[in-house]
């Protein structure tokens, strides 16, 4: 701070500093549930090695973690523990859904699978593939050091409230195709 | 303790009043304590839960449960057409997909009553054997991880990136294959795997020998692994297991050998056993039954003929693109099979393989057309883990943790 | 040398056993035995472990399908058993036609393995054995409603958990029945 208080100068730089260092040490939690998981593994194997960019430290506590990696289908039996596991992590914090399932649902579109976990909370980063391949969850990794650097706003899904997240095992309004039997008292009918 | 939530098991009892009431009811001398290994944990073994009651640090009572990756795979084989539901049958025991792929297709041939090329049967000879290591890699480098052995997990997993390598060449994705095709293979080997495969054959051994060194003999890994999680024969059968845990018992049956399919029949390999059904005797038999695979694929790659790889079944066999683009009748039968399916008459087949896990198989019930009547997969890591609950009675926490990394569940195929 | 084996075992269930219950062959030749009801099913079971040919100890699979479209008869549900012997490795399949309601004997008490597989089932088709140490719902939700197998549910309804599940339900339309 110079004499007449004007502080022009730290300030700016401690912003730059604090970005400089949040965006090279991510501390993941790695939530692999699925195939998407094994991938993860492979991330953070010796062949394309994550701690290189920071993401050194993968202890499997929330609250030492800043970065979320939600890869594999996500149920909704599962949903209520991941947004647990989110709830628990303290600010700031990134979310990367890696994979096909946890970003729109994936190939399973069936009445127990969350179709993206943007259904119950925000994510920064989707990474798209089947699973993606590590160098594909690296670019990710580096996309989100850029977004962390360029100072932009952290949401980028509609942030539901907590309410909304837990309301989300989610009633969606049934639109499709009808199925074919239906039960009456007299016994299964074919629907017409 | 007292604000029971329903995460606990419903046959919990709580015990506060039944202890020692000078202690005024205080929780803190109550030796049971619940404990959930939860569904998300700190071992890479995909979502499963273990609520168990630990007095200190001993299990008392231990229930399981699954659900957790529930995907509904099953009720999709009877919406989706027999190929469309191909790339499900990866997503199944993710860490062997060439395996799982072989034998739905398998399955569905037998429905069909179909026979594949000899190409095509030495070819997925080699995809099976190629998904059983590195489905064993995993396992031993996960259950090393998860005792502590960081350096083994480094060093195994550089063997399983130099297979996804391969695999990638062969068809273009390193997990997840997609592979088979009902009928053939989606493509034919390239031209530089069989020199590749020689390479990880003649490589891959000293591999193996080396993480060998650093476990077999060593001293911290008998203690933690030998006498942990004993399993006898009687017990393993009456429970249904199968695959590497059930040999480590002394049970020995291996369906390759005893009820084989393809061409195991004419190969030379050894089916391994071992009579502790402890931990260590579960590495043991996964150590030895990858170099057994070696000795398979040795065998395959110099035994590899050449030749059609599709069968010649006009039901089944994807016309070649060439033609597709060229002839009338082609590209409508090419239509066809692929926006109306393939017709598989009605009828089922209960076909099963010796996968790395045990015995995966596929139940088809069809009533003709293009769609399952039932799409049934019986998963051998249900029955691992439905015994595991069993196993870990009177075990310390941290042998819990060691016999669920021998055990290897893979949740994709747990809950399907 | 295996076909042979299994050759032999289908004719000595056909010749033992086929006389009052149906018998085919599947497409791969192992056999299918049609249960006369529940009962039946453990009694056969028992002459399968006892028998000097067959020497059935291991349970592979225990599963069902819907029969909605009446083609195996005029139940609701077929359970189908898989059965093998760990030495002579022949299979043996046993099915039971179910109504609508009725109830299954468990397998439990021969084979430890078939609880979970029960509870599966029950879960995913809503059949109940009876005896059953443990019959809860294994892959769904505990708080689920519905029998997700069934041919008449939807493979894309999903149901809510939340708190809120008696007000969301009564707005729904679902045809399926629940044992909860």
């Amino acid at each position: 701070m110079s004499k007449d208080g004007s502080s022009m100068v730290y300030p700016t730089l401690l912003n730059h500093a604090a970005k400089w260092a949040r965006k090279n040490s991510l501390w993941p939690m790695p939530y692999g549930t699925s195939c998407c998981g094994i991938e993860l593994m492979s991330t953070l194997s010796s062949t394309y090695d994550l701690a290189r960019f920071g993401a050194e430290v993968v202890r499997f506590s929330p609250r030492q973690c800043d970065m979320l990696i939600v890869a594999g289908t996500i149920t909704t039996k599962m949903g209520p523990v991941l947004r647990t596991i989110y709830d628990q992590m303290l600010e700031p914090k990134w979310v990367i859904a890696m994979g096909a399932c946890s970003s729109s649902g994936g190939i399973f579109d069936t009445y127990s699978v969350l179709q993206g976990i943007d259904e119950i909370m925000p994510v920064d980063v989707y990474v798209p593939g089947c699973p993606p391949i590590p160098e594909g969850l690296i670019h990710a990794i580096l996309h989100l050091q850029k977004v962390i650097d360029q100072g932009l706003p952290r949401n980028t899904a509609e942030k539901p409230s907590y309410d909304e997240a837990i309301n989300a095992m989610t009633y969606k309004k049934y639109v499709g195709p009808k199925s074919q039997y239906v039960v009456t008292e007299s016994g299964v009918l074919p629907n017409r | 303790m007292n604000n029971l939530n329903d995460n606990f098991p419903s046959d919990y009892v709580d015990l506060t009043d039944k202890i020692d009431q000078t202690k005024q009811g205080n929780d803190f001398y109550n030796p049971n304590v619940l404990i959930n290994l939860g569904p998300s944990h700190p071992a890479m073994h995909g979502t499963l839960r273990v609520m168990c009651r630990v007095n200190g640090e001993t299990i008392e009572d231990a229930k399981c449960e699954i659900g957790y990756l529930h995907r509904a795979i099953e009720k999709l084989g009877e919406v989706k057409t027999y190929h469309q539901w191909i790339v499900y049958t990866d997503r199944l025991n993710y860490c062997s997909a060439l395996n799982n792929n072989v034998a739905y297709v398998m399955a569905v041939e037998n429905v069909m009553n179909i026979t594949v090329t000899e190409r095509c049967m030495w070819i997925r000879v080699i995809c099976m054997e190629l998904a059983r290591i590195i489905d064993h890699i995993i396992c031993v480098a996960i259950n090393a991880l998860d005792m502590g052995a960081m350096t083994v997990f480094w060093l195994f997993y550089h063997w399983r990136e130099e297979a996804y390598t391969m695999i990638e060449s062969m068809c273009g994705m390193r997990l997840t294959t997609s592979y088979a095709r009902i009928g053939g293979m989606m493509y034919d080997f390239p031209d530089d795997l069989i020199p590749r495969l020689k390479k990880f054959v003649e490589n891959f051994p000293k591999a193996i020998d080396e993480i060998e060194g650093l476990l077999t003999s060593n001293r911290i890994w008998i203690d933690r692994t030998k006498g942990v999680g004993k399993l006898s024969a009687a017990e393993a059968i009456k429970y249904g297991l199968t695959g590497p845990c059930l040999r480590a018992s002394g049970v020995n049956v291996d369906l390759r050998r005893d009820r084989p399919y393809y061409t195991y029949s004419e190969l030379d390999f050894d089916v391994v056993v071992a009579s502790g059904g402890d931990v260590y005797d579960r590495y043991l038999v996964r150590m030895e039954e990858i170099r057994q695979s070696v000795r398979i694929l040795k065998q395959c790659i110099l035994r590899l003929p050449n030749g059609p790889l599709w069968v010649d079944d006009k039901r089944v066999r994807i016309p070649d693109k060439i033609d597709v683009y060229t002839k009338m009748e082609v590209l409508i039968h090419h239509f066809k099979i692929f926006m109306e399916g393939i017709n598989v008459p009605p009828g089922e087949a209960y076909t099963c393989v010796e996968g790395p896990n045990g015995e995966l198989g596929f139940y088809i019930v069809s009533r003709g057309g293009p769609k399952a009547w039932r799409m049934r997969v019986k998963s051998p890591s249900f029955m691992l883990f439905q015994h595991f609950e069993k196993s870990i009675l009177k075990e310390k926490i941290p042998d819990a943790v060691s016999i669920l990394g021998s055990v290897n569940v893979i949740a994709g195929e747990l809950d399907r | 040398m295996v076909k042979e084996i299994q050759n032999k075992a289908n004719e000595i269930l056909q010749n033992t056993f086929a006389s009052e219950r149906k018998f085919s062959l599947d497409k791969v030749g192992e056999p299918i035995l049609w249960a006369n009801g529940p009962k039946d099913a453990l009694h056969l079971i028992k002459k399968f472990q006892d028998h000097i040919d067959l020497k059935i100890d291991f349970l592979s699979d225990l599963t069902a399908y819907d029969n909605t479209d009446k083609k195996d008869g005029e139940g609701r549900f077929v359970v189908v058993i898989q059965l093998l012997s760990m030495q002579t490795f022949i299979r043996i399949r046993l099915k039971v036609l179910l109504k609508a309601n009725e109830e299954m004997e468990t397998l439990t008490n021969i084979w430890p393995a078939a609880n979970w597989l029960e509870r599966e089932v029950f879960d995913m088709y809503g059949i109940i054995f009876a005896g059953h140490p443990n019959l809860k719902r294994i892959l769904m939700d505990e708080r689920f409603h519905g029998h997700p197998l069934r041919k008449e549910y939807p493979y894309k309804q999903r149901e809510p958990f939340s708190d809120n599940t008696k007000i969301n339900l009564s707005n729904s339309t679902r045809g399926s029945s629940s044992h909860e």
